[in-house]
């Protein structure tokens, strides 16, 4: 027990390691396209990490976290040109508005619980994108719209040029995401997160122990729509651009399969998930590229496919791994 | 207020009704017998009216991309051949699925339930897309749909696709009940929809039966799919839109009742129709959202909807 323990928290540190290093040497390995490419998929950790919040610790599985995510992107687009508020204050208030659209959702699911608060969830992913071209002034409707503001790297910023630029994006984006990791492992492991797993595993006795159901769902909801939005207002950093066509219900499905592929319930778990969602997408498009490999070559494409991958993903670990990549290891531990 | 554009909206609306009747039918089925909601229902139904569409155009690659090509016969069916085949597909999937994919997880969780659903939803629709490309695709109607091919009441114009969705659904639902009522199998599911332990101990086989159940479903899902195929335009997200109208329709008449779901099904038809055309701000894009909101008010209000039953939950 202990033994194990010690070598999957060692294991954790190489790990940890490995990434720090390969954080850090990407930006001098790449181009500006592939840069960006790195930080929308360093940035999109976020959004699994909005799911692990609900699903994982809040036990309250939501299929519509692609919904939030537009709600950043937009809200950051709409503050950024047309209120022409500085970047920050935009970034910021647009993840805030993704949360408290978040907390408006997670009024009902006080009532609404389990499979048919996922049907919600999916329903609410459905809708997204025709309610988004009902409103063009901010979304651009159909075609979407471009944002005018960019942004670019400061005057202290060492070196110049579009390089520079792409490079300080990344690195804000990657001192975001460890930020925001940080303060959610706080947040799980403070009081906070442990009224919320109790209300995960039976919230009435959570209640009988004096846990606020009302406030700790509705905060809960919040806090996870606020890190999906944030991943939206990153995106528009790195992209200046919003459209609804980016926010398909698959979208939404495929933030949701990689939360529980990488495992629920635990931090780690959110990064895992993207980073499998990476390496088989980059195995599938190299593969893909290979001609004359017959049927086996169109099994690779479709490993290109992340709602392929991650669907399929989604079915074999339920039954393999229940708890996901992160609980391989810990198997002794009892299964939700 | 102009009656007969009322009821010739109507009369429109009771297309689409009878296909979330259908498809809320085949919810209905499986959340009786197993309290899962699938939400894969409309990407496996999409798939069979791919089938039907490949059996309907014959050995041509272009049209039939990958995979399938080969298992296709020389000869291009008749339309109501092909639908047929499309549901008989459609219903040895869902067995499978249930057998393959349900059984094994033994009553899981439902995050499990939900995993297994959201992956075959996920899953199904990307291979859909790499098989045949996710431009629409021209279905041909199973009826006659041509100016002029309609009755005239009070004014009003009734299609023969109508009264043909509609008499279709209603036969089937007569067989339905036929075989639930008059046969063993019929006795067995529901001695299982009602308590799968009991029906045990009594010397049900509880496996096959649910099985049934399953085939069951996805043949009425395959049939909402072929017979809606040729209004939508046939692609592999058809049935996404479709499937938020039928678990709308299945929450109203009460997720667990057969008879609800037909009834939530012509109430959810009537209001895509006629709430888009009384409220402006929805339109035709967003009619979508007042199904998502009955959904809502239902599940806060009333979770049992109209004929369902109540569940009572022991803490």
């Amino acid at each position: 027990m202990i033994t194990s323990e010690r070598r999957v928290s060692r294991l954790s540190a190489v790990g940890i390691a490995l990434l720090g290093v390969a954080l850090f040497v990407i930006p001098f390995l790449t181009t500006t396209t592939s840069l960006r490419q790195a930080s929308q998929i360093i940035v999109s950790v976020l959004a699994v990490l909005g799911v692990n919040i609900a699903t994982g610790y809040g036990g309250m599985i939501s299929l519509g976290h692609g919904v939030f995510v537009g709600i950043g992107a937009f809200a950051t687009g709409y503050y950024v040109s047309d209120l022409s508020l500085p970047w920050l204050v935009a970034i910021v208030l647009g993840a805030t508005t993704a949360g408290v659209s978040g907390a408006l959702v997670g009024l009902p699911a006080l009532r609404i619980k389990g499979i048919h608060l996922a049907l919600v969830t999916l329903g609410l992913a459905i809708v997204f994108r025709p309610l988004s071209k009902r409103f063009p002034s901010i979304t651009g409707g159909v075609s979407g719209r471009s944002i005018e503001a960019r942004f670019d790297a400061p005057g202290w910023w060492p070196g110049d040029g579009r390089m520079a630029s792409s490079v300080y994006r990344y690195v804000f984006c990657v001192l975001v995401v460890l930020v925001a990791l940080w303060a959610t492992w706080n947040v799980v492991n403070s009081r906070f997160g442990r009224s919320m797993r109790a209300l995960r595993d039976n919230d009435t006795a959570a209640a009988v122990y004096g846990v606020d159901l009302v406030a700790a769902r509705v905060t809960t909801f919040a806090l996870s729509a606020g890190l999906a939005g944030l991943c939206g207002a990153l995106q528009v950093v790195l992209v200046p651009f919003v459209s609804q066509d980016k926010f398909p219900a698959q979208e939404s499905l495929i933030i949701y399969a990689s939360a529980v592929v990488g495992g629920l319930g635990t931090i780690w778990g959110s990064v895992l998930g993207v980073i499998a969602r990476t390496v088989v997408g980059k195995v599938g498009s190299l593969a893909a590229g290979f001609d004359g490999l017959g049927p086996i070559g169109e099994f690779f494409s479709l490993l290109d496919e992340p709602a392929f991958v991650f669907g399929f993903g989604l079915i074999l670990l339920t039954f393999l791994f229940p708890r996901g990549l992160a609980g391989i290891r810990r198997k002794d531990q009892p299964s939700q | 207020m102009d009656y007969v554009l009322l009821l010739q909206r109507i009369f429109d609306a009771l297309f689409n009704s009878a296909i979330y009747s259908s498809l809320a039918l085949a919810l209905v089925i499986i959340f009786r017998a197993t309290g899962l909601l699938n939400f894969a229902q409309g990407e496996m139904a999409t798939f069979t009216a791919y089938i039907a569409f490949v059996l309907l155009s014959g050995p041509q690659p272009r049209l039939t991309g990958g995979g399938l090509a080969g298992l296709i016969p020389g000869v291009p069916f008749s339309i109501p051949l092909a639908i047929i085949g499309a549901v008989v597909c459609g219903m040895a999937a869902g067995a499978a699925t249930e057998r393959a994919l349900i059984r094994p997880l033994g009553g899981a969780s439902d995050l499990a339930l939900v995993n297994i659903t959201i992956g075959l939803l996920l899953a199904t629709n990307s291979l859909m897309a790499q098989w045949w490309g996710t431009g629409p695709r021209f279905f041909p109607s199973i009826f006659p749909t041509g100016a002029g091919q309609h009755f005239v009441i009070l004014g009003a114009r009734l299609r023969y696709s109508t009264v043909g969705v509609w008499a279709i659904l209603l036969s089937v639902l007569v067989l339905l009940v036929l075989l639930l009522r008059h046969t063993r199998a019929g006795l067995a599911f529901r001695a299982v929809s009602i308590s799968p332990s009991n029906a045990e101990l009594v010397g049900v086989r509880v496996g096959p039966t649910l099985m049934y159940g399953w085939a069951l479903a996805s043949g009425f899902g395959a049939l909402a799919a072929c017979l809606s195929a040729n209004s939508v335009l046939l692609e592999p997200s058809m049935m996404l839109r479709v499937l938020v109208y039928a678990f709308a329709a299945a929450t109203l008449g009460g997720l667990d009742s057969p008879k609800g779901a037909l009834v939530g099904g012509l109430i959810i038809g009537l209001s895509q129709t006629l709430i888009p055309a009384y409220v402006p701000f929805i339109g035709f894009e967003l009619s979508v959202l007042p199904a998502l909101l009955a959904m809502v008010v239902i599940l806060l209000i009333r979770p049992a909807g109209l004929y369902g039953t109540k569940r009572i939950e022991r803490v």
